[in-house]
């Protein structure tokens, strides 16, 4: 009942016509599941505007307590993991399985001292006692809802930082895949796809910067 | 039959290079200009939100490659976008030309 | 040899196909029923039409469980006072008879029940684009369902399934663990829009361009759209509700500068397209069945197909609606109304243009059909009576009464569900190979629509009466109206045993069904009864739109002639 010739490469799966098509169906898949992510956080974007709206000068006063400069960092390091996993695609595009993999590991590496940062920067806050919600008891901001902004900041954060983290993993399988030596120049879709939601990552963080960190 | 036979578009290092150190260079300047130079409210976050938007454009163009790919893809990214800007301004139509900022009891 | 001249969808230019035709076998020995079988194969199978059955499996469920708690509420509104249940459980009764009803039977229910099944079939594809995506979006929606049962078994649910703020930040209830399933359940919907949405750009047989796509496809595509922007937006909103609940962030609290009134927009900016994700594939399904039983083309096919895209697109700026009598700003609320006369319109083309279908037709009034006119009937009147209620000044007396239970029963039950109902009964024949007794079914229809009317036909004259929602006793002068309403409650539970059980009956000894047993033109008619495995044993090559039924059966069942050459 098959009606395929057999000649199909092994990674074109057999409702599709060929590489190409498989290839741009996926990469459409992947943008549209990204239209998703932007609504997703649009919602909390929404939420920070609303407020931002009707207590300025709560935010003006609470962004204080945001470190720019680690801030700053943590931003250049996103837009770092966003060039090592753009010149991945590269490796892979030109059959550089080495480059491919080597940047994957970089790219890894800069997600984690991402991480890392943003550990430090909540311990120093847990520290103050600035914690998310009711268990808020930081004395040093003099407006009643300081406790909202930090509520905020931790669930924008938060939620990029779980995106971070599943980014983390994607990669680390996409690197495994690699090793294994499933990818060529023929046939790279995972890593371009995989690609493609680190560089939403890494948007979604271009935004979030200013909003948090560079209120003066 | 292979239904199209577009090239996949592979940038050279240098562009990537070119494109990373234009974000780098970007992010200083938007902390820059965020510290040092005083801007009234609220064009101090026009401010910031445009040179942002700069980035993300960069990012989504040349790192993502909607700059080679099909329209579609870029216009699903720009309809997302048109879908976030409705639903903040239409809550703020509510939350901003309210008497009461919060319902109080 | 045949040829033809074909525009295929990717490059728009004209090629010439070797064609012939592929007469569909009457008696098929192996289809996708019989190439897997077993649990086990059923359970790991990335075949659309299985998963669509096990959708369906557990949409009839879902609707099961919704389905007797609206029986015991409609009981407790025998009489006045209590009847036989206490006010906390009647609270717990009609938050999860709407929970269940909204998240696990009406949302999935087209799109993932039927949609999956027939959307590659119509498309003339093997498969949807990511069919291992699809057999995951499956079990989380399984997975979504156990985190609610589990709520049930804790401490249920009361705060109504609109969980506002503040009484869902307060309750006792088991609000987390729900809030949480329908986090899980959102994304089932979110992937099954990426699904589609990829399948019908990418993967349609040559000659389907999207003048030629059935429009019960230009409705799931519409409808892809609105589960895709609108169902993240439902996601953090339940995320937020948990964090407040567990963290007390104070963003949805009054006391804490916070403001509940947000906590609605959140939500309604997802729960008003909801509604059109469980309407917009309803319409699919009628323009279907209207055309096959009309044996006519649709009147206005451009004007059905993009009204859907614009009712997909007004339909997210007019959740405000819902909000009038909440402490929305007077600016907004005017906004809303205006708003929301405008979505009416693209509907209404809709209804005008199906009913001019029929005009000249020949009408065979066989259960499917039966159905498109309850639904022109009843989802009519849900609408106009939608209208009534987004006119301003007078939803500020009808909101939060019975009024709107109609309103939104008349379009979710009569428009939804009925259209659900005619698509099962449509391409029940396609799915099973077998013909249900047809006039036991048109009993079970007939019975759906008397029992359905008087069941809430008395609801929007107590409601425009006074007679609040969601109240467990209520005053003497509206007993005549829960009475009748309770009667036509029980007469729907019958007939939806008798479709239960003459559908069943169907699988053990129903007639066997030909490849096109109602003589459609759509292309899922042009293979057997059931499928293959790879729905087509060719490549369908399609030359004409789905409603040409002024062109011979012939010209429909045409495929590529050289197989190994052009795949």
């Amino acid at each position: 009942m098959a009606n395929h010739s057999t000649s199909h490469p092994t990674h074109v799966h057999h409702h599709f016509v060929d590489s190409d098509q498989q290839f741009d169906t996926a990469k459409l898949g992947m943008w549209v599941f990204l239209v998703n992510e932007i609504l997703f956080f649009g919602g909390l974007f929404c939420a920070y505007i609303i407020y931002r709206a009707w207590y300025p000068e709560l935010f003006q006063m609470a962004a204080l307590e945001l470190n720019t400069f680690w801030g700053a960092v943590n931003t250049v390091v996103l837009i770092g993991s966003s060039l090592t996993v753009a010149m991945a695609i590269r490796s892979a595009q030109k059959d550089q399985m080495k480059g491919l993999k080597i940047n994957l590991l970089i790219t890894i590496g800069l997600a984690l001292v991402f991480m890392v940062i943003k550990g430090f920067e909540y311990a120093h806050k847990f520290e103050l006692g600035i914690f998310p919600g009711e268990y808020y008891t930081y004395e040093g901001i003099d407006h009643p809802q300081a406790a909202i902004f930090f509520s905020i900041y931790y669930m924008l954060t938060g939620v990029h930082a779980v995106h971070v983290l599943i980014g983390i993993g994607l990669i680390y399988w996409i690197y495994l895949r690699a090793k294994k030596g499933e990818f060529s120049s023929e046939y790279y879709t995972p890593v371009e796809i995989t690609g493609l939601y680190w560089h939403l990552v890494d948007l979604i963080w271009i935004f979030l910067f200013p909003l948090l960190y560079l209120i003066e | 039959m292979s239904t199209h036979n577009h090239e996949h578009h592979i940038s050279t290092a240098g562009q990537l290079w070119a494109v990373g150190t234009t974000l780098f260079i970007l992010t200083i300047i938007t902390v820059v200009v965020a510290k040092f130079v005083a801007i009234p409210p609220p064009f101090d976050v026009v401010t910031a939100i445009s040179i942002a938007l700069i980035k993300a454009f960069l990012v989504a163009a040349f790192f993502m490659n909607l700059y080679w790919d099909v329209k579609f893809n870029a216009m699903l990214l720009i309809m997302a976008v048109i879908f976030f800007l409705l639903m903040i301004s239409i809550t703020l139509l509510d939350t901003m030309y309210r008497n009461d900022v919060v319902p109080s009891f | 040899m045949l040829t033809a001249e074909v525009k295929p969808a990717s490059t728009g230019t004209k090629r010439t196909l070797k064609v012939k035709r592929y007469k569909p076998s009457e008696d098929p020995k192996n289809t996708y029923l019989t190439d897997e079988k077993g649990l086990w194969a059923w359970m790991t199978t990335v075949d659309h039409k299985k998963i669509g059955l096990m959708y369906l499996g557990s949409v009839t469920f879902f609707f099961l469980v919704g389905g007797i708690l609206a029986l015991l509420l409609r009981t407790e509104l025998l009489t006045p006072a209590k009847t036989f249940i206490e006010a906390d459980t009647y609270n717990q009764f009609f938050t999860l008879h709407g929970a269940i009803m909204v998240f696990f039977v009406l949302i999935p229910s087209i799109p993932a029940a039927l949609g999956n099944f027939v959307l590659p079939m119509q498309l003339g594809a093997k498969d949807v684009a990511f069919p291992r995506l699809n057999l995951a979006s499956f079990y989380i929606y399984v997975i979504g369902a156990i985190f609610t049962f589990i709520a049930l078994a804790n401490n249920g649910l009361d705060t109504g399934w609109t969980f506002y703020t503040p009484y869902s930040t307060q309750s006792s209830s088991s609000v987390i663990w729900v809030t949480i399933g329908v986090f899980i359940l959102g994304f089932s919907s979110i992937l099954t829009g990426t699904n589609f949405i990829a399948t019908i750009h990418k993967l349609r047989a040559p000659g389907i361009t999207w003048g030629k796509l059935p429009l019960n496809l230009w409705a799931l595509y519409a409808t892809s759209i609105i589960q895709v922007l609108a169902t993240p937006v439902l996601a953090i909103t339940v995320l937020l509700l948990t964090m407040e609940r567990a963290l007390g962030i104070g963003i949805f609290d009054p006391a804490l500068g916070g403001d509940p009134v947000l906590f609605q927009h959140f939500f309604w900016f997802y729960s008003h397209p909801a509604v059109y994700i469980m309407a917009v594939p309803a319409f699919g399904i009628i323009s279907e069945v209207i055309t096959t039983f009309s044996k006519k083309h649709i009147f206005g096919y451009w004007a059905i197909a993009l009204s859907s895209l614009a009712i997909a697109f007004i339909g997210f700026l007019v959740w405000g609606h819902h909000m009038f009598t909440s402490g929305q700003s007077a600016v907004a609320t005017t906004v809303f109304s205006f708003l929301t006369f405008l979505v009416g319109i693209p509907t209404g083309i809709k209804v005008l243009n199906w009913v001019a279908t029929l005009y000249k037709g020949s009408i065979e009034m066989k259960t499917p059909m039966i159905y498109v006119f309850s639904f022109l009937f009843i989802f009519s009147i849900g609408g106009f009576t939608g209208i009534m209620l987004g006119t301003l000044s007078a939803d500020i007396h009808l909101h939060d009464t019975y009024y709107v239970v109609a309103h939104f029963h008349y379009v979710m039950m009569g428009g939804t569900l009925i259209s659900f109902l005619a698509g099962l009964h449509y391409w029940w024949p396609k799915m099973t190979g077998k013909m249900y007794n047809e006039f036991q079914a048109k009993v079970g229809a007939a019975l759906i629509f008397i029992g359905f009317n008087t069941t809430f036909l008395p609801q929007f004259i107590m409601g425009s009466q006074g007679m609040p929602r969601r109240y467990y006793n209520y005053i003497d002068q509206f007993t005549i109206f829960h009475q009748t309403s309770t009667i036509g409650s029980y007469i729907l539970g019958v007939g939806f045993l008798l479709i239960a059980y003459y559908l069943a009956k169907s699988l053990i000894s129903g007639e066997k069904a030909g490849s096109n047993p109602w003589g459609s033109r759509g292309l899922e008619w042009q293979t057997t009864s059931p499928p293959d495995f790879h729905n087509f044993d060719h490549t369908p090559v399609v030359i004409n739109g789905p409603y040409d039924y002024h062109r011979p059966m012939e010209e429909f069942q045409l495929g590529l002639a050289n197989e190994d050459k052009d795949h």
